[in-house]
Formats: C-alpha cells, sequence, structure tokens
C-alpha cells in the first residue's frame, strides 16, 4: 500500500508539470522529501550495493539500476520513481523563467535573465502575475 | 580510523555580524528561539545575510591559509586559529555523515542534502553565493585529513550542483582538514568534524545554461 502510495505520489508530481492553473499547493516535491525517500526504501540496499559512490552525476541512481535484480522489493519498486520526483522539482524550477519570461520583463524591469532576484520580484508582484506564471511558482515549490 | 562523522547540526548558532546595528535583526537566528521551524527555514534563515559589506573570502584564500596553517608543527591546542574572519560570513554547520575513510555521503544524510539545495533555491537566497568547507577532528594525518575534507566537501559540492540542481558557478568547495578546529582544547571532539557552509555575497547575473 505504501509503494502504491509512493507511485501515486510520483505520477502526480510528473503531472504537476503539465499543469497550467492549478491549487495553490506545489505539485513537485521538495529535494528533501525526494532524497529522504530515496535513503528510507535504498538505504540498505545502497550501503550494500553501491558503496563508497555518491548521488551525484547520478552515480547512485546508476548503480541501483545495474543491480536491479538484487535490490529489495521496496527500493526496486522505488527507486526509479524517487528520481523521477527529483527530475521533475528540477524541470519545475527551470520552466518558471519561461512561463514567467513575460510577466518579468513587465514586472521587474531591470532584472536580467540569471538574475537570483527574478522569482523574488516575481513573487513581491503575486497579485499581478498572470495565472500561468503564478501556477508554475507553485508548482516550482516557489509558492506561498 | 574513526575521524570525520560531522558533528550535529547548529544551525544559525555561528551566524555572527561586526555591525552592532544589525544585531537586533538577528535575534530570530538564535536556535532557542520559541518558533518552531521546519530544517529547511533554518538553514534559509541561517544562510541569509543582512549586510552587504562581508569580507571577500575566496576558495582559494581559504585553501592557501589552511596549507600555510600547517606548518605550526605542535599540538592543536598550541597552534594558532585560521586569520580569517569567517565569523562575519551568514553561515550554518551542518552534519552530514560520511562513510569511514571515505568521501562516500551515507544515505541517512541525503534528506540533509536535499533540504540545504531546497534552502539554496529559495528565493530569499537564489541571488547569492556559498561556500562548503570540510573540517576533520585531529585524529589521523593532517595530511590524509586535509584530503579527505577536500574530497568530501567536494562530494557534497558534486551532490548539490548536479542531482539537486544549484548552479555550480554559485558554489565553491574547501577542505580544511583538521587546520581550523571549533574546540581546539578537545582536538578530537566531535564538534570539530562538521561541515560549513558560509554565505560569500552576491552571484550576480549568470547566463541562463
Amino acid at each position: 500500500m505504501r509503494f502504491a502510495g509512493l507511485a501515486l505520489a510520483a505520477v502526480l508530481a510528473l503531472a504537476g508539470g503539465q499543469l497550467a492553473v492549478g491549487p495553490a499547493k506545489a505539485q513537485t516535491v521538495s529535494y528533501a522529501q525526494a532524497a529522504g525517500l530515496l535513503a528510507q526504501h535504498c538505504g540498505g540496499d545502497i550501503m550494500k550495493h553501491c558503496r563508497g559512490l555518491n548521488l551525484g552525476n547520478n552515480a547512485v541512481g546508476n548503480c541501483l539500476a545495474q543491480n536491479a535484480a538484487q535490490l529489495t522489493p521496496a527500493c526496486a519498486a522505488n527507486h526509479a520513481g524517487i528520481r523521477e520526483m527529483t527530475e521533475a522539482r528540477a524541470a519545475a524550477q527551470k520552466q518558471v523563467y519561461k512561463t514567467c519570461d513575460r510577466d518579468a520583463a513587465q514586472f521587474c524591469p531591470g532584472l536580467v535573465p540569471g538574475d537570483g532576484n527574478i522569482v523574488s520580484c516575481l513573487l513581491e508582484a503575486s497579485k499581478v502575475v498572470s495565472a500561468t506564471c503564478t501556477a508554475s511558482l507553485v508548482n516550482a515549490g516557489y509558492g506561498q | 580510523m574513526t575521524m570525520f562523522r560531522y558533528a550535529k547540526t547548529r544551525l544559525g548558532a555561528a551566524l555572527l555580524l561586526a555591525g552592532t546595528a544589525v544585531v537586533p535583526a538577528l535575534v530570530g537566528v538564535q536556535p532557542a528561539a520559541a518558533q518552531v521551524f521546519t530544517p529547511n527555514a533554518q538553514i534559509v534563515q541561517g544562510l541569509q545575510t543582512s549586510v552587504d559589506d562581508v569580507p571577500q573570502v575566496s576558495a582559494e584564500a581559504l585553501r592557501g591559509l589552511a596549507q600555510a596553517h600547517m606548518k605550526y608543527t605542535g599540538p592543536p591546542e598550541s597552534r594558532p586559529p585560521l586569520a580569517v574572519q569567517l565569523d562575519q560570513l551568514a553561515q550554518i554547520n551542518v552534519e552530514i555523515v560520511f562513510d569511514l575513510n571515505s568521501a562516500m555521503i551515507k544515505p541517512e544524510s541525503y534528506r540533509t542534502l536535499g533540504s540545504i539545495a531546497d534552502a539554496m533555491h529559495n528565493p530569499v537566497l537564489l541571488g547569492y553565493k556559498f561556500l562548503v568547507v570540510g573540517n576533520t577532528d585531529a585524529t589521523g594525518t593532517r595530511e590524509l585529513n586535509m584530503k579527505l575534507s577536500q574530497e568530501r566537501s567536494d562530494a557534497v559540492v558534486e551532490a548539490l550542483s548536479t542531482t539537486f540542481r544549484v548552479d555550480p558557478r554559485r558554489l565553491q568547495s574547501v577542505g580544511l582538514g583538521e587546520e581550523a578546529l571549533q574546540d581546539p582544547k578537545h582536538p578530537d571532539a566531535a564538534i570539530n568534524r562538521r561541515v560549513q557552509i558560509f554565505n560569500v555575497g552576491r552571484a550576480g547575473a549568470l547566463a541562463q545554461q
């Protein structure tokens, strides 16, 4: 049941990236939540099959995929979905800059692309930014 | 060797600023504050900087100071502190558990890493650069401690910048080995084994990649 719930969460996280306007709640999960789930479901497998490898550059992820047949059921069923959660959050954060391009130009004049202040500016201008931009901010975890 | 299991999280405790005028703004940073924060909010708060004229600290300069510090050959408690004003930077100490004598971050610390990444993606901190600094206690040889702490801080930065998509241009990594002990009177104490993250100022505009 727990695995089914986790898989559902992964699906929701992925679906969230495609919703133009959603409820005011992030549809992607935080990096901390996803990383915590990986440790919870695969911590033992990682120490057993991937010792010495790190999260960075997907070294642990590749190792888990290569050792698929040896993994515990919980890890085997969930590690790919958990990775998708992290990817969904990353994609949602990247998407903000595209979705909110016009809003940034209109409401945040003077800030150039790549300036970390753009998201703060868009949040401060939340009453006037477009609904699609607001949804994108929320989906990326930047919202209220 | 049992070195380098990082100290317990002491979020925000080390945030100090030189100018007394800004002190009132920092009261909420104290860990004993009544309000309950999520770990992520604590990290964000600890890394928020209230002044713009923070001392310039580069990874290269800090590494050079640590190397130069290795000339002091006496017992750890007799060595002078590193001549650098890190206290003036917004900073946090985090516990990240590594495998023994290895740069492998153990799964029990994945969530902490994710929380650091979430904080660095928080709108309040998106415009800033960070220095990730690894420290050991004084168990083992100084040379090995220096090498291992650099590999470990590199592993933290690599995870933040690849898995968790913090722009690598916002991150620098320095291993200080046992050259900057938190508690020089107890050189083997766990409190010395820590990862520090410093806010080193504005990132400026970074071209989209």
